[in-house]
């Protein structure tokens, strides 16, 4: 039985080294990339050039499911982006409310017959509606199919080279697209690009835009922050240099449509559509030979609200990380394939090994720990030194994405933030990140008992300017069109 | 060493990295806060200087050295802000103004530097102050690989024009993305005479595989030298650069235009025909109504939409042949008569070409 628990010690040890290092080395190749895009995103010519004739219109799509209370104002703020050329396609997915009607009276909708072939397959249209007052705006009204279906019904009655998808809940800064558009007028070959999403809870939010950013006080929040921070600044820039992430935002994304359609659009079944639709953007490129880029970059921002409740945060988890398994098991035939180049032997390497398993390591790893102690099978200073030097390993990580955040963007001025930002980097690994373990682990158990329910997220709200009082925009929404 | 001891050194690493981490942050917000009192007067003081100067209440030389007081990326933000704001000849006595001082010397001397950031800073500069003895700074600046630094030195283009300049832009051009090269269009505008020239030469190589790229670039300029050149590729062997003639021809409403638009609207790709039927609809020669009309029926249903929104624009006569094919026989034209008649003005000017 030691031996066993010895052998155990070891295999997690040498795991967490591997994966450690790894990390190691995204945190090293994030340094240049932030470097170079905070240097891109300061230059002001690129805002001017921006600006120019020259930028590529945009197709922004929209699903919407059960979101009367607040579709007016995000599709009033969505219009007011600083861009020249973009249209806005709403889906109406089968919403119960009156989402419909508040579009219809808002906007002045009448109907128009369809001037598009169903290229990609969806649940029945219902109606088209043009705006009386906004040109550039397109609402398509169908049966409910969940968000994948109905991005692709967008997708169908896109007309430009260029869509993006955003929740109607995603609060997009009015110069994202332009920043966005940035890859594309360097003449790069580039499939689809990801941008920055952060947490707007706790931030005050005017018109539909975030005009002060805050850190929330409450913990749950707080620490999402950090979270957030260290996926999107170095997790993914780290990634630019190592062939593209596997994960673009599905918040916030911006794709070219030609390989959508090439790839069949949105899967409709599954739990994590955006992994899911980057992953099968790889392997389509890949196998086509196409020269590409999937790149992220840091400086476009969109804000969306996150759980405040562990309950509601665990099934987000849960289903994130459900999303993950069965991606990974779905395209297990890139795993180490070297057809697939960096994707096929670093990217899905780490994201099976490094992602998915981590939790049951993770977990197996506190259970031998346990029952070494009970069997006086490990020596107590030596164990209780190993967590708190991977627990360190951990917060160094968070901390770097706090440096990463200060030396680039500052968004959050307040010196009282910052503070209260490294406060959360320092006290996720006590408690917390054991939590989103056992969630992300009991992910795997929903698989092998085929559960897959969504899950419920009630929204609070963006806060507003002046009043910093939460009201509550909606309740009960699901969370399948997150 | 004991396994333990190491993870005791790792463990004091780690430590000690933190608080040297939390450390660095705090110092940096504190340094950049300090930096940023300290340059907020200096930047007013350059704002109020601009503003006189372009108002004609001070001479360049107040400008220059409210600049000097700057460091020299703040300067040429400044100078890019307010080159936007002042007019041309005005904006030339700066730019000699700024051949001369230290730091402008030191940004110049960037251009050959091993860091894109300061080749980019310099093209950044020089695309507001280059004079004629920038010439072959800014040409290198054109060929340089780094995008970034490129597309800025193009923007130079838009202040100077010189047939180097120019012609070494236009050789890039086939290398570049549609939007880079949409950009290019917009400022080599004012260089038209030299750029139609340069196009009208490379649309005579007719085995060039870059020849789809510049054709698309030359639709964009809408210049009338430039119609021969095209009509005259209408029958390529390339289906790009027949599909790239059919769009740019319906800018060139002429009886030649129409004899190549007849033809490419009849060709074997449907991605031809149905540019060539939209460019017909743009120029709307009533002499070209039955074709356009025939197109109703086309096996290609983007054709078809084409054809039906092109009708729209040949007026009363247009409108009746949609009425016709919207009772007619062939299932096709009539479901897309019915659904070109069915769109409100507003929803056709969203498809206008």
């Amino acid at each position: 039985m030691t031996a066993v628990i010895h052998t155990g010690d070891l295999a997690i040890l040498v795991y967490f080294l591997v994966l450690n290092s790894f990390y190691a080395l995204l945190l090293v190749l994030s340094i240049p990339e932030i470097w170079e895009q905070t240097r891109l995103a300061e230059d002001e010519d690129f805002q001017r050039l921006m600006q120019s004739d020259a930028l590529p219109p945009i197709s922004i799509l929209v699903p919407a499911h059960n979101e009367s209370a607040t579709i007016e104002a995000s599709v009033t703020a969505i219009l007011t982006l600083e861009y020249r050329n973009f249209e806005i396609i709403v889906v109406n997915d089968g919403s119960k409310d009156a989402t419909l009607e508040q579009l219809r009276h808002a906007f002045g909708l009448y109907e128009v017959p369809r001037t598009y072939p169903e290229s990609i397959a969806t649940k029945p249209v219902r109606g088209l509606y043009r705006s009386r007052s906004r040109t550039r705006l397109l609402v398509i009204d169908k049966e409910n199919g969940g968000k994948a279906d109905s991005l692709n019904a967008a997708i169908n009655a896109s007309r430009f080279p260029l869509v993006i998808a955003v929740d109607a809940d995603t609060l997009i800064e009015p110069d994202a697209l332009l920043r966005l558009t940035r890859p594309f007028l360097l003449g790069r070959h580039i499939a689809a690009v990801g941008g920055t999403v952060r947490v707007a809870n706790g931030c005050t939010v005017k018109d539909g835009r975030v005009t002060d950013a805050r850190l929330p006080r409450r913990f749950l929040p707080g620490v999402q922050v950090v979270e957030y921070l260290r996926a999107f600044l170095f997790g993914r820039l780290g990634w630019n240099r190592l062939g593209g992430s596997l994960i673009i935002s599905g918040a916030f994304g911006l794709f070219r449509k030609e390989y959508l359609h090439a790839i069949g659009g949105y899967r409709v079944t599954s739990v994590v559509e955006d992994l899911d639709l980057v992953v099968r953007l790889h392997r389509y490129l890949r196998r086509q030979k196409i020269h590409y880029e999937i790149p992220f970059i840091p400086d476009p921002v969109a804000w969306t609200e996150v759980p405040e409740s562990g309950r509601i945060l665990s099934r987000q988890r849960e289903r994130w990380h459900r999303g993950l398994i069965a991606a990974m098991w779905l395209y297990r035939g890139m795993l180490f394939n070297p057809w697939y180049g960096r994707v096929g032997l670093i990217a899905m390497p780490f994201f099976t090994f490094g992602e998915t398993l981590a939790p049951v390591v993770e977990v197996t790893g506190y259970l031998v720990t346990v029952v070494g102690f009970a069997l006086h099978a490990i020596d107590l200073s030596f164990a209780l030194l190993f967590v708190m030097v991977a627990w360190g390993y951990g917060m160094l990580l968070s901390i770097w994405a706090v440096v990463l955040e200060e030396v680039s963007f500052r968004r959050y001025r307040r010196f009282g933030d910052l503070l209260r930002l490294l406060l959360y980097a320092s006290l996720e690994n006590f408690g917390y990140r054991q939590r989103t373990v056992w969630w992300r682990f009991k992910a795997f158990w929903s698989v092998f008992t085929q559960r897959h329910a969504w899950g419920e997220m009630v929204r609070k709200g963006f806060e507003t300017a002046g009043s910093q009082v939460a009201q509550p925009a909606k309740a009960g929404r699901t969370d399948a069109q997150q | 060493m004991t396994a333990l001891q190491f993870l005791w050194v790792v463990a004091v690493v780690q430590g000690v990295l933190l608080v040297a981490l939390i450390i660095l942050i705090i110092l940096n917000r504190w340094f950049r806060l300090r930096r940023s009192a300290r340059l907020q007067p200096r930047r007013q003081a350059l704002d109020a200087a601009m503003q006189r100067w372009a108002m004609g209440q001070s001479p360049a030389a107040q400008v220059e050295r409210a600049l000097t007081h700057l460091p020299a990326s703040l300067a040429i933000d400044a100078l890019v802000t307010w080159s936007a704001r002042v007019p041309g000849e005005r904006w030339q006595e700066l730019s000699r103004a700024l051949a001369t001082p230290w730091w402008a010397r030191v940004v110049r001397t960037n251009y050959r530097s091993a860091r894109w950031w300061k080749r980019l800073e310099c093209a950044r500069f020089l695309s507001v102050a280059a004079t004629q003895h920038d010439l072959g700074r800014v040409l290198r600046l054109l060929r340089d690989h780094h995008p970034a630094v490129q597309i800025a030195a193009a923007t130079t283009l838009e202040r100077m024009t010189s047939p180097v300049l120019v012609n070494a832009a236009l050789a890039q051009l086939p290398q570049l993305g549609p939007t880079v090269q949409a950009y290019y269009a917009s400022v080599l505008r004012k260089a038209r005479t030299l750029v139609v020239r340069h196009l009208q030469q490379l649309l005579q190589r007719s085995k060039d595989p870059r020849l789809p790229r510049v054709i698309e670039f030359a639709g964009r300029l809408e210049d009338p030298g430039l119609r021969e050149p095209f009509t005259a590729l209408a029958a390529h062997h390339n289906q790009e650069v027949r599909s790239q003639v059919a769009r740019a021809l319906g800018k060139y409403p002429h009886p030649q235009s129409i004899v190549a638009l007849r033809l490419l609207a009849q060709d074997p790709a449907w991605p031809v025909r149905a540019q060539a039927i939209r460019s017909l609809g743009m120029i709307a020669d009533p002499a070209t109504l039955a074709l356009v009309r025939d197109a109703l029926r086309d096996p290609e249903w983007w054709v078809r939409l084409r054809a039906g929104l092109a009708l729209t624009r040949f007026g009363g006569a247009g409108r009746n042949a949609l009425l016709a094919a919207e009772v007619g026989v062939s299932d096709a034209s009539r479901d897309m008569a019915r659904l070109v008649l069915g769109l409100t003005p507003q929803a056709l000017a969203e498809y206008a070409p």
